[in-house]
């Protein structure tokens, strides 16, 4: 068996733990930018409030019903979803974390009653870290992950959902839309309807080379998935990613090449970070930036530009001095930039990189000892403690007009309690 | 699901580590085998997933020792017993309270003996009221 937990409204949910008297209240968490909504309450989902919706357009609903409304507070919800995490962890042996708000768990070997287990899971997440999680359990991830979802819509399943006979699935199946199972991508979904295949148990009947011919490997495993046969891995160990990408759209426009380059230079130094944090060298990096599209009357622009590296890099001075190469390259004088982001791909893991014929090791040594250097001091004493000047203040350019305060990550910040 | 293991602490020794390689020491030092130090956080912190910290703004408190500026350390995972100290919700506000659960219900005791201004609370059946957390340490500054 396998289970899915999944916290519910996971950043909306995190912005009551500190604020009980917002349960049952609307509430929604706006993407970087205020730009809209990407967490909704249920009560707000009731009020119509779609994923995605631009702020501007619901901003008039929003007052109307006295929604409450947060700035993205990503400290507060990594610190949260950690602590999720380690409930689960101590519930199961294994357990891959498949995003901030859901993670897979490997219940095989494991003989308990599951519908109580599943029950019994939720309850103490919730007991533990306020967060309401529901947990789906049934022989494959991909039924675990719809019976999580019926949790969902099912209030008297207290939070655990164990689906596993024959009938209760074929009965969950039959009402459950296709385009909602795992793996299904919306290509398929277009190809599916075509083919007037509309729920999961629709998918569940196609011919078996039907579906390979039409769906190829992806599409074969959800089918055989749906029918109960575990086939996609479980991954408790997490590969480094394949690239990395930093982008942020801005507060106000950018129209000088300086204030364009403060901010990638921000966000080389943050992408480096990450590729540093798990051992790997980047053969190429590259930078965009493009205007604000919704403003139709201003001249648009996309700009990019690619920089390679042919050995392997993952050094600071390396990595910002080639973003800024790079950012020169993308700007144009006369534009106004909304956005602007560094890319890097191609990721080798450090230590399979062969050094090249020509490199001069005892310079490279130093750089990395440099490298390692900064990467301590940001680690001990925060982040952009140690910056290249071309970097300014080292804050990225963002609004975030509704920001809860970081609780349980900044001693400035712990929650106050009248005593 | 008794057993409860700690999520791992981000390893905060990178710095120390680059430090202590750079000593060169005459002869190698006979503590290097037993290190052994003592952990704040392993002494206050018994959960980490449910323990969270609150700052103390008031004095209802300060005859259980709770003073104004006060970081109280609170824990989920502690079930609430009569005579516990907790952050308690109630109609609309947090605040922390000795509660006293008993036949006649729940009340919120205060602390300060010399202060009038502090009533005990009780907790009337239709009440918005939870116990958010117990009080498990209270850090002061000396």
């Amino acid at each position: 068996m396998f289970a899915l937990a999944d916290c519910n409204n996971f950043f909306a949910s995190c912005e009551r733990v500190f604020r009980p008297e917002l349960n049952g209240k609307p509430v929604i968490v706006l993407s970087n930018n205020d730009g809209c909504a990407v967490a909704r309450s249920n009560e707000a989902k009731a009020l119509g409030i779609k994923m995605g919706d631009p702020f501007f357009k619901i901003k008039g609903l929003v007052e109307r019903n006295g929604v409450a409304v947060f700035s993205g507070n990503f400290p507060l919800y990594g610190d949260m979803s950690r602590r999720v995490q380690a409930v689960l962890r101590e519930a199961a042996p294994s357990v891959e974390v498949y995003s901030i708000d859901e993670a897979f768990l490997d219940l095989r070997g494991m003989d308990v009653d599951f519908d109580r287990f599943a029950k019994d899971l939720s309850a103490r997440c919730r007991k533990l870290t306020a967060i309401p999680v529901s947990v789906g359990v049934a022989p494959t991830k991909t039924l675990a992950k719809i019976a999580s979802k019926l949790c969902k819509q099912y209030p008297k399943l207290q939070g655990g959902c164990y689906m596993h006979r024959e009938e209760d699935i074929e009965k969950v199946l039959r009402k459950f839309p296709v385009a909602d199972v795992w793996g299904i991508g919306r290509r398929s979904v277009k190809k599916l309807e075509t083919m007037g295949v509309k729920t999961a148990w629709d998918y569940r009947n196609l011919h078996p080379s039907a579906v390979r011919a039409l769906f190829a490997l992806p599409g074969w495993r959800t089918w055989q998935e749906l029918r109960g046969i575990p086939c996609i891995e479980f991954e408790d160990i997490v590969e480094g990613k394949q690239s990395i990408c930093v982008s942020r759209s801005f507060a106000h426009e950018i129209t000088t090449l300086p204030e364009l380059r403060e901010q990638v230079a921000n966000f080389a130094e943050s992408a480096v970070s990450k590729l540093r944090q798990q051992h790997s060298l980047c053969l190429e990096m590259a930078v965009f930036a493009y205007t604000n599209r919704f403003k139709t009357d201003a001249p648009q622009t996309f700009g990019s530009a690619l920089m390679s590296f042919p050995d392997g890099t993952a050094d600071h001075r390396a990595f910002v001095t080639a973003a800024m190469q790079a950012t020169a390259e993308t700007f144009r004088e006369g534009y106004a930039y909304k956005k602007a982001g560094v890319v890097i791909t191609k990721l080798v893991a450090a230590a399979d990189q062969t050094p090249s014929l020509f490199a001069d090791t005892a310079a490279e040594a130093r750089d990395e000892r440099l490298s390692t250097a900064l990467d301590n001091l940001n680690a001990a004493y925060g982040r952009g403690i140690v910056r290249f000047g071309v970097q300014g203040d080292g804050k990225v350019l963002s609004a975030r007009e509704h920001q809860s305060p970081h609780y349980t990550t900044r001693w400035d910040d712990l929650p106050k309690v009248k005593v | 699901m008794q057993k409860f293991e700690p999520y791992p602490l981000e390893e905060q020794a990178p710095f120390e580590g680059a430090l202590m390689g750079d000593i060169k020491a005459g002869f190698p030092s006979p503590a290097e085998d037993v290190r052994e130090k003592l952990d704040l956080t392993e002494l206050l912190v018994r959960h980490r997933a449910s323990t969270f910290f609150f700052r103390v703004d008031g004095v209802s408190m300060v005859d259980a020792g709770m003073d104004e500026g006060d970081i109280l350390i609170v824990d989920r995972a502690v079930d609430p017993y009569n005579g516990c100290k907790a952050v308690c919700f109630i109609d609309g506000e947090y605040t922390v309270k000795q509660v006293e659960i008993g036949p006649q219900g729940v009340r919120l005791l205060p602390a300060n003996g010399t202060n009038a201004k502090y009533k005990p609370i009780v907790v009337r059946p239709e009440d918005e009221f939870l116990v958010w957390g117990v009080v498990t340490y209270i850090i002061k500054k000396v």
